[in-house]
């Protein structure tokens, strides 16, 4: 069994990262030909939203989905570089590279799916409209994104570089960042199934716990899915603190996700009835049991918990179930028709299209080639 | 006429941008977030250079005067004409989109020949270009040889949508001089004769009603979607919102169909009768108004002794008239009063043989049986209408295009011979014509020999119309062209034109005339790809509407006069022509007498200007007295209505008011033109021809000159009843190929991007379908694919597909549009009486697709 | 300023959809691009069964929910009209203000066609226009800042209460009535199309006003009242007062 040792030059962390770039990179030809040829065949109509009112589809899921678990990476590196907790030192700079992974992943979805993505970079911040919660999530994307890459830019190959106090800042705009993801759908008072003040406090649990997933399973991942292979401080990390933390954020999202469910089954307003919808289909029960349930007894049983393959599976569920439920959010909360349609008006269907699902694979792809890429040669898994 | 610049105020406007300058926001004056409202452009709007020309939208029979909107040769829009009677300024939802049928890009771009021998559905015409004198000598070299070989009549023409004297006018003159008793035969058996004749056999006018809607108080309506196709439906929608919005009392109404649609949604009531049943509905109705003495007295009669002697199941009789008799102390001869128990009519005939030979037994309970409408339902429609004066009963397709419909249609319009609603304020009327100049030539003075007397004098005309082993009574049988032909009886067409026809499509069972054009040159002067198109072996693409001087007679409106003109808003776009110069030019180049004539014509446009010439001797009330303020204004009117019966006398208008009383011969001449001068609940005309009409249909001649009830017979081997109504976009013939209205269609019988087959629930779950599903309809005619709706106002009996897709060549729209054609699986039958083409009495079979 | 507004009678509206051709022909818009809709319900079984229909433009709220959403305020109130306009030069294309908008009166059209074949292959696309038909507007109407014309891709457009005609009516007129010959040239063309009469537009601000008329006596409501949008058209159905009264005022 070879430890990795802290400080291996590039050329020798091995094809271990590299394979993960070839890989990587597969999937962003796969995705990324797939959707460029598309576009620029079909133009962007191939994506199967409709003027019927699904407006946001997959692409969006998408994107806030890696969005969300950025600013959550961010948080959990903010642990130790901004509260300085010790024990969290050993993922932190593996999290900030996965949060620049995973923003570069998310944008990119974002700026395929705009109709004028290159208008938006001048024309949100010179136009200054505070009402609107999209103006701050670009502006503190933007900033968020320049801060991140200043941060990583002074960790590039210095394996030993101390905690950095812009990160106070990164820190809080990731909060920020995923309290206003929050609110562009929580404030919509006309879509009651996505409104309400808890929405920013439940992204901001889903964001952490999908966080934690990630840094468990990329944390295994390095380590060739064995406690075996880690340092005493990282296994002790994760047999202890960060188990148990991502048990209380699977229980906290579990709460959340089952008692929105609850209220809107029993709620007869408009607009919630796709709850019913919802609850009805198998997705939801593989999402909410599967995927959030099962990966809590995981974590939460003492004999699992500290079990490296559990947190792998564990992680891997968790990933997939916030998936499901922010596709089934931000899909259901469109399902109404408002004012549009004709006959006795059904919920709207929607199926994503081959181009938005090659968006997805996109979105992996890329992230994991700036991650990996990062591995293989600036050092992102190299120890601090 | 450049409305749009007269009116603007600019001062307004550099005060309303000034401001807007003033009030932006920073972020509005940032450089370059906004070039345009930056530019000093933007602070003066450029004003654009509208030119409005007169025209009649073509996309309907109503002749709405329409402003065509033209800036810098490109027309952008279409407006109601405000100084025009029928359009008022306002257009029905098809008007609009006239500038998309402009520069549809399926258009016709010019004469074309077809090169493919083979012909069908699924056959490449080959098409190739050809010139107007190739084309037009052909068609002349054509109909020279046949004229020379004796057989003229092998020529037919079939004109649709016909609009007046320049084109089908000239299709009869061309036919006259030619030698062909088959030089215009229209399309009206395929519309609504049926309601026509029903009228000539009751009150004697061979045309549809006009209305009085705005002094109406009561509508029963029976069948004819009176706001989706009933015409004019602009100007209906128009009363519509003042009966029901304004006026007081608002107009109460009742509305009878096989399904629910928009008319009866907004209908004060809706019943849902059985299909073919309309006629039982009617006779209870009347049944109740006698038995209630509702009916209006002054008009219909009334018995000597003023008692109500019609009661359910008992007999009446007609009083004796006394003949004229001396007065014993003046010495004068006198009509004595009638006395006694007998009915005196007054200005109807046959109530009393009518009462007992049919309508003593036709109650309310009787009609329930009958039409599946409650027996109360029934009687409290009764009671409504024979109450409510002025009301009036109108009716279509709907009603009559069933085996019994002649006698549906009678009984229906009966009712307004019993509440008095002829030619009364509030009532119904019809259509006085225009008072055009004559023609540049006199037809007569052209006609040769051959014209006169070739031996095509000694054949009937290929539809069988008027003539005893056909159609004796009809005014037109184009639904029995193609068969005919194909069949070889009376002979077969060597040659035939279409004139904004497409009846290979229209006709039900079209796939006949498939068969038939095969074996016939065909000629299509449709500015538009269409089925008749594909089988045409030439192509003569007129222009379209918005590209041609054209006249268009009235249709009923409100009983005045009127007279409209089509104005060119631009230069043809491509290279087409007149369907009127199309006749003239090969006119002038047939030789002898017949070119003689059409040279003296010279053009239509000639021929429009002489006709013109009428006005100068009778200016319109919009001061049109010539040509020139015609084109100006588009339409020559002279109102009033010149007739209104009032209290049971006719009064003719004496400049004032409806003030000279009429005698009983004036009325006959004018108003009621039976042959008994009266309302006949006895017809006239069909007791005249009741032999005929028994030997040719089995009846008992003793009743078929009544509205009687009788069993409706509904060939197609199905168990569900077909209707196939036409909705508010039907476009004649285009509105399937318009993507606008594609998306738009009317969703009660339409949908976003195609049309539904409604079905009942229950009769969908019998046959497993759900909604959305494709099914299959079969007759034994044909069958054909739709998408289903699953809609509980449909009767569980019907079926409701709406006659508009499933269209195979007439442009890339309409052939897109999923699902398939009613006409190809309902069965040709049509009235023997009054030639009606019945669209609605197929049963068909449905299984899921 | 006028404070522009419409009143829709849904007593004498037929369903006859000329609206939105009327608005379709005049503004250029694509098959199913529908600014100004008709929309049809049915419920119910025979002899109980209701169809009922909605003619729906954009509201053109006082506090539209779509403007405030809008990142790049590309979606803004017109100064001069009151009517809410999307800027085509900012617009992104996030269709958030579709999201949020209550009437769902937005359209995004570079999505797949709602007819096939798509007719903006019939009619290719030329500059910044997506589709270039020979019928469209005027080029003197089309303004991309005021989102009138032929729109460039990934843009959001919506009704402008016909902007182009409305904002050049002369001032101080209460009404824009298309039976008057003074005003017709600037009413917007589903009011000036509507057979039935059943569409008037005039000024909010102006007592005098016939749409402020019908709104009292016949008894205004807006649709979905509670959202706060607060709707600058009104619908009539038949009754002297709404059967429900709103539960906010109507002004302020």
């Amino acid at each position: 069994m070879a430890m990795m040792t802290d400080t291996s030059p590039a050329s020798v962390r091995g094809n271990h990262f590299l394979l993960h770039l070839i890989a990587a990179l597969a999937l962003l030809a796969i995705g990324g030909g797939y959707v460029l040829w598309e576009v620029f065949q079909f133009g962007k109509v191939q994506f199967n939203t409709t003027n019927a009112g699904i407006h946001w589809g997959l692409a969006i899921v998408t994107y806030d989905y890696f969005l969300l678990t950025s600013a959550g990476l961010a948080m959990v590196a903010s642990l130790w570089h901004v509260f300085g907790l010790e024990e969290f030192r050993p993922v932190a700079r593996r999290c900030l590279w996965l949060a620049m992974a995973g923003l570069i992943g998310g944008v990119a979805v974002l700026f395929l799916e705009l109709g004028n993505p290159w208008i938006a970079l001048w024309a949100t911040p010179l136009n200054m409209q505070m009402a609107s919660p999209l103006f701050w999530k670009v502006l503190l994307v933007g900033v968020y994104t320049i801060l991140l890459a200043i941060v990583l830019f002074g960790m590039i190959n210095k394996p030993d570089a101390g905690r950095n106090p812009l990160m106070m800042l990164v820190g809080l705009l990731a909060l920020a960042i995923t309290l206003v993801a929050g609110a562009v759908y929580g404030m919509m008072a006309m879509r009651p199934m996505w409104f309400g003040g808890e929405i920013p406090v439940v992204f901001l649990i889903e964001s952490f716990m999908g966080a934690l997933a990630f840094t468990v399973f990329f944390s295994h991942l390095k380590n060739g899915f064995s406690h075996g292979n880690m340092r005493p401080e990282t296994r002790s990390l994760f047999e202890g603190t960060l188990a148990r933390m991502f048990a209380i954020s699977i229980a906290l999202h579990f709460i959340l996700h089952a008692g929105r469910a609850v209220t809107g089954l029993w709620s007869n307003a408009e607009g919630l009835q796709v709850w019913e919808y919802l609850v009805a289909q198998p997705m939801f029960h593989i999402a909410l049991w599967g995927c959030v349930a099962l990966p809590f007894v995981l974590m939460v049983l003492p004999a699992t918990r500290s079990n490296g393959l559990m947190q792998v599976l564990a992680s891997l569920l968790v990933m997939v179930g916030l998936l499901i439920s922010r596709y089934e959010f931000i899909i259901g909360g469109q399902m109404v028709p408002l004012f549009k349609g004709t006959w006795a008006p059904d919920l709207l269907p929607y199926v994503p299209s081959t181009g938005e699902w090659a968006l997805l694979v996109l979105a992996v792809g890329l992230a994991n080639v700036v991650y990996a890429f990062a591995a293989w040669r600036l050092g992102a898994e190299d120890r601090g | 006429m450049d409305e749009i610049n007269t009116n603007v105020s600019r001062r307004r406007f550099l005060q309303a941008t000034g401001v807007t300058g003033a009030a932006a926001t920073v972020a509005l004056t940032i450089p370059g977030t906004n070039p345009e409202r930056g530019s000093a452009e933007a602070q003066t709007r450029r004003q654009p250079n509208t030119v409005v020309s007169k025209n009649i939208c073509h996309q309907c029979p109503a002749r709405c005067g329409i402003d065509v909107y033209t800036t810098d040769g490109r027309v952008h829009a279409i407006h109601g004409n405000p100084d025009h009677p029928i359009a008022n300024g306002k257009l029905c939802p098809k008007g609009p989109l006239g500038i998309y049928i402009l520069y549809d890009p399926d258009r016709w771009r010019g004469p074309m020949r077809r090169t493919n021998p083979q012909k069908g559905r699924d056959v490449d015409p080959g098409f190739v270009p050809i010139s107007w004198d190739e084309a037009l000598d052909m068609v002349a070299d054509r109909l020279r040889n046949l004229r020379e070989a004796g057989e003229s009549h092998r020529f037919a023409m079939l004109s649709g949508r016909g609009w007046g004297t320049t084109d089908i006018g000239m299709m009869g003159q061309f036919g006259a001089l030619y030698g062909t008793p088959n030089g215009n035969i229209g399309h009206s058996s395929m519309c609504s004769d049926g309601s026509m004749k029903a009228r000539f056999f009751t009150d004697g006018n061979d045309s549809y009603n006009a209305h009085d809607y705005r002094n109406c108080n009561y509508l029963l309506m029976f069948g004819c979607g009176f706001l989706e196709a009933f015409r004019p439906y602009n100007y209906n929608m128009q009363m519509w919102g003042y009966m029901r919005g304004k006026k007081s009392p608002k107009t109460r109404v009742t509305a009878v169909d096989v399904h629910m649609n928009t008319t009866l949604a907004a209908s004060d009531r809706a019943l849902l009768i059985k299909p073919g049943t309309d006629g039982a509905l009617a006779l209870a109705i009347a049944h109740v108004i006698l038995t209630e003495g509702l009916w209006e007295k002054s008009f219909v009669g009334d018995f000597a002794d003023r008692i109500n002697r019609f009661v359910t199941g008992e007999t009446v009789t007609e009083a004796a008239t006394p003949g004229p008799m001396e007065d014993p102390e003046t010495g004068e001869m006198v009509t004595p009063e009638v006395e006694g128990e007998g009915f005196v009519p007054r200005w109807t005939h046959g109530l009393v043989d009518w009462w007992n030979i049919e309508l003593k037994d036709r109650t309310p309970e009787w009609a329930a049986g009958i039409t599946d409408i409650p027996a109360e339902t029934i009687r409290t429609v009764a009671l409504e209408f024979g109450s409510t004066r002025p009301a009036m009963a109108i009716f279509e397709r709907g009603a009559h295009a069933h085996t019994n419909g002649v006698f549906n249609a009678m009984a229906i319009h009966a009712l307004n011979g019993l509440v008095g609603a002829v030619f009364a304020r509030g009532g119904m009327m019809y259509q006085m014509g225009p008072s055009y100049g004559p023609l540049p030539a006199n037809l007569a003075d052209y006609r040769d020999d051959y014209a006169e007397n070739g031996p095509w004098r000694q054949q009937p005309r290929i539809d069988m119309q008027g003539h005893p082993d056909g159609y004796l009574l009809a005014r037109n049988m184009q639904q029995e062209v193609g068969p005919n032909s194909l069949r070889g009886e009376p002979y077969k067409l060597d040659t035939l034109l279409f004139y904004q026809n497409n009846s290979i499509w229209t006709a039900p069972n079209g796939q006949v005339w498939e068969e038939a054009l095969r074996e016939i040159f065909v000629i299509d002067t449709s500015p538009f790809p269409s089925e008749a198109g594909h089988f045409a072996d030439l192509i003569l693409p007129d222009h379209s509407y918005l590209e041609r001087y054209q006249d268009c007679g009235p249709m009923p409106l409100e009983g005045f006069a009127h007279a409209h003109l089509r104005v060119p808003a631009i230069d043809p776009i491509h290279d087409t022509k007149y369907f009127g110069d199309v006749l003239i030019e090969i006119g002038k180049r047939m030789g002898g007498r017949m070119a003689e004539y059409f040279e003296a014509l010279e053009s239509s446009e000639n021929v429009l200007r002489h006709m013109a010439r009428g006005f100068e001797a009778n200016p319109g009330d919009n001061g049109v007295d010539g040509w020139d303020a015609w084109v100006e204004k588009g339409i020559w009117y002279r109102k009033p209505y010149m007739w209104q019966l009032r209290d049971g006398t006719f009064y003719e208008w004496d400049g004032i008011d409806y003030a000279r009383p009429m005698d009983a011969e004036e009325v006959k001449q004018r108003l009621l033109r039976t042959p008994s001068g009266k309302f006949e609940f006895r017809s006239g005309r069909l007791e005249e021809h009741a032999e005929w009409i028994a030997g040719a249909t089995g009846r008992d001649p003793a009743t078929v000159m009544f509205p009687i009830w009788e069993e409706p017979v509904h060939p197609g081997g199905g168990d569900l009843y077909l209707s196939t109504p036409k909705v508010a976009l039907h476009a004649e013939g285009r509105g399937s190929n318009i993507p606008m209205v594609i998306a738009h269609l009317q969703p009660t019988v339409g949908g976003r991007g195609e049309a539904f087959v409604e079905i009942h629930p229950e009769t969908a779950a019998a046959r497993g379908i759900r909604d959305l599903d494709m099914v299959r309809i079969t007759s034994d005619v044909g069958s054909i694919e739709a998408r289903c709706r699953v809609f509980a106002g449909t009767r569980p009996d019907t079926i409701v597909l709406p006659m508009e897709y499933g269209h195979w060549a007439s442009g890339r729209w309409s052939n897109a549009v999923p699902g398939g054609h009613s006409g190809d699986c309902t069965v040709n039958q049509s009235d023997r009486v009054t030639g009606q083409c019945m669209y609605y009495s197929t049963k068909v079979r449905v299984a899921k697709a | 300023m006028p404070n522009w507004g419409m009143v829709i009678d849904l007593e004498t509206c037929t369903g006859c959809q000329a609206c939105t051709t009327a608005c379709a022909m005049e503004n250029s818009r694509l098959p199913g691009e529908n600014w100004q809709d008709v929309l049809f319900y049915s419920e119910g079984e025979y002899p109980n069964l209701n169809i009922s229909w909605l003619p729906r433009p954009c509201m053109q709220c006082e506090n539209p929910s779509c403007v405030s959403v809008c990142p790049t305020r590309a979606t803004y109130v017109d100064e001069g009209t009151g009517v809410v306009l999307v800027d085509w030069n900012k617009c992104i294309g996030c269709k958030y203000c579709m999201v949020a908008c209550p009437y769902g009166v937005r359209f995004y059209m570079d999505e797949a066609p709602v007819v096939e074949p798509d007719v903006r292959e019939a009619f290719p696309a030329r500059g910044r226009r997506t589709w270039n038909p020979p019928f469209r507007m005027p080029d003197e109407y089309e303004d991309p800042s005021k989102g009138i014309g032929i729109q460039p891709s990934g843009v959001v457009s919506k009704c402008t209460f016909c902007h182009h005609k409305i904002s050049q009516a002369p001032e101080g007129v209460a009404d824009l009535d298309e039976d008057n010959p003074e005003t017709r040239e600037y009413t917007p063309a589903c009011v000036r199309v509507c057979a039935p009469k059943a569409r008037f537009f005039g000024d909010l601000d102006n007592p005098e006003s016939k749409v402020n008329e019908l709104i009292a006596e016949k008894g205004g409501v807006r649709l979905r009242e509670e959202t706060g949008n607060k709707p600058k058209v009104y619908y009539l159905s038949g009754g002297g007062s709404p059967v429900v009264p709103g539960s906010r005022s109507r002004r302020g």
